[in-house]
């Protein structure tokens, strides 16, 4: 598989106090179309990525509310799997292409969440959970620290473990100008904010946040400029029960080995292929996990790899150098797909000061829910 | 939201877990709830197994967070879920207690 990126769009992420959704959405589509050099009329479909906002804000169609606004007659469509929305789009986009249905495809991932109070984010998300875990009264936090404290019990991983994974993103946010926490945090800090969760702390979780992404594919046969020439060769998707306690394991996320099993396959790399990862840090325990599940270090020794700065710009393989769904911000559905965008950058070369030297590999890990749907990229140049 | 037509279709088999035993596997405190559950916050969450296999995530209740332990033996109980809806259909559901 050789599916071109030929452009990518970010927003700035954060409270966007005065942008709407459709403003978002059109200003990351408008900056990845200007960047792949197409025009509005080579644009043959619209993909777009969307969690909550028909649920918050009474807005459906959301396919074809971005493809009218920005000119494109074609086909459209809106893709929903939690947080996972994104990658799903991105991997429903490539197999369009693959299909030979289009030939270039424009993807957006977008979220305005800053309009609601907590209580009603937090009872949307839980659209993501089971009926039974919204009986309880369970939501996102509660439950991934179910997990952490199944992880904590059998591996011994501690709590400064998880603020290392917290330190380590804020510091990657702090090079990037679009993220919407860019300062640099201490593990004291980190380990003594407030506790939202136990054993979470208020920069154990990834915040609220208002953002767009978008990325252009196509399969065409044109050639892209030097320092531009970035292909996703591997994307594949798994998928698990959506209630937590129906699973074998609290203590791993296992559709995320097996995407990441086809992906590594369909892309022909293997794991020291990999320059560079953005993984879905939901909350710190969720990058732990990622490590272990994605085979980058032993199940147990997630925390260990990640406090000792294996992941950290400069170590062995840096992950989550946007700062990541914790420090970059997490507008559910964009981040799929500005996990790509970053990728992308980092591979043509364009990332400045948080540039890893030598990417040529990166991947990515998108996941939705606790683990119902995970979706996995490789990316070449 | 539920309706009222689906909750009486889930009161229907409520009374299978009536005094089911099992232990409870972890737990966490819920501090900022989702709608419906403002007033019981903060309260404890976990992920029990019953005794006949079954795993359920339920609210543990009748207890104070430290009197818990590691697979803390429990027995679920029918209790009131949330705040009654606009309909003002009361939704029961199954939560535990320690014994």
């Amino acid at each position: 598989m050789r599916i071109k990126v030929l452009g990518i769009g970010l927003t700035k992420f954060g409270e966007l106090w005065n942008k709407d959704l459709l403003d978002l959405a059109l200003e990351a589509s408008s900056e990845a179309i200007n960047d792949s050099r197409l025009t509005i009329n080579e644009i043959d479909a619209v993909f777009v990525a969307n969690m909550i906002y028909g649920k918050l804000s009474n807005q459906d169609q959301l396919g074809a509310l971005v493809a009218s606004n920005l000119g494109i007659k074609g086909a459209s469509f809106k893709v929903e799997a939690a947080c996972a929305s994104g990658g799903l789009a991105i991997h429903l986009a490539i197999q369009s292409l693959l299909a030979g249905t289009y030939k270039n495809v424009l993807v957006v991932g977008v979220e305005k969440m800053t309009d609601h109070t907590i209580t009603e984010i937090t009872s949307a998300l839980m659209g993501a959970g089971s009926q039974d875990e919204r009986k309880a009264g369970l939501t996102f936090p509660g439950l991934y620290a179910l997990m952490a404290k199944a992880h904590m019990d059998k591996f011994g991983t501690t709590k400064k473990h998880l603020a290392s994974v917290s330190v380590k993103n804020h510091f990657h946010a702090s090079l990037n100008e679009k993220a919407q926490f860019p300062f640099e945090i201490t593990l004291d800090k980190a380990m003594n904010s407030p506790e939202i969760c136990a054993p979470f702390t208020l920069f154990d979780a990834s915040p609220i946040t208002d953002g767009a992404s978008a990325v252009v594919l196509s399969l065409e046969d044109r050639s892209l400029p030097s320092g531009r020439q970035v292909y996703i060769s591997g994307s594949a998707v798994a998928s698990d029960t959506v209630g937590l306690c129906q699973r074998d394991s609290l203590i791993e996320i296992a559709a995320t080995k097996r995407a990441a099993q086809m992906a590594f396959k369909q892309a022909g790399v293997e794991h020291q292929d990999i320059k560079i990862a953005e993984v879905h840090d939901c909350f710190t325990i969720a990058e732990i996990l990622a490590m272990e599940d994605l085979g980058f270090c032993k199940k147990g020794e997630g925390g260990e790899f990640i406090a000792k700065g294996a992941t950290r710009l400069g170590g062995l393989l840096p992950v989550n150098t946007s700062g990541g769904l914790k420090a970059c911000g997490h507008p559910v559905a964009a981040t799929g797909v500005k996990q790509i965008v970053e990728v992308t950058q980092q591979l043509r070369g364009h990332s400045s000061n948080r540039q890893v030297s030598g990417a040529n590999v990166g991947l990515t890990q998108n996941v939705g829910g606790t683990g119902a749907t995970v979706v996995i990229h490789v990316l070449q140049t | 939201m539920n309706s009222p037509v689906q909750i009486w279709r889930q009161h229907k088999t409520l009374h299978n877990y009536l005094g089911k035993r099992g232990k409870l596997l972890v737990w966490t405190k819920i501090l900022v709830p989702p709608l419906g559950f403002e007033q019981q916050a903060p309260y404890l969450v976990g992920i029990v197994k019953f005794n006949d296999g079954e795993k359920l995530p339920v609210q543990i209740v009748d207890c104070n967070e430290s009197e818990l332990k590691p697979n803390q033996k429990i027995e679920a109980v029918i209790r009131k879920i949330g705040k009654a809806k606009s309909e003002d259909v009361i939704e029961y559901g199954i939560k535990v207690k320690p014994i």
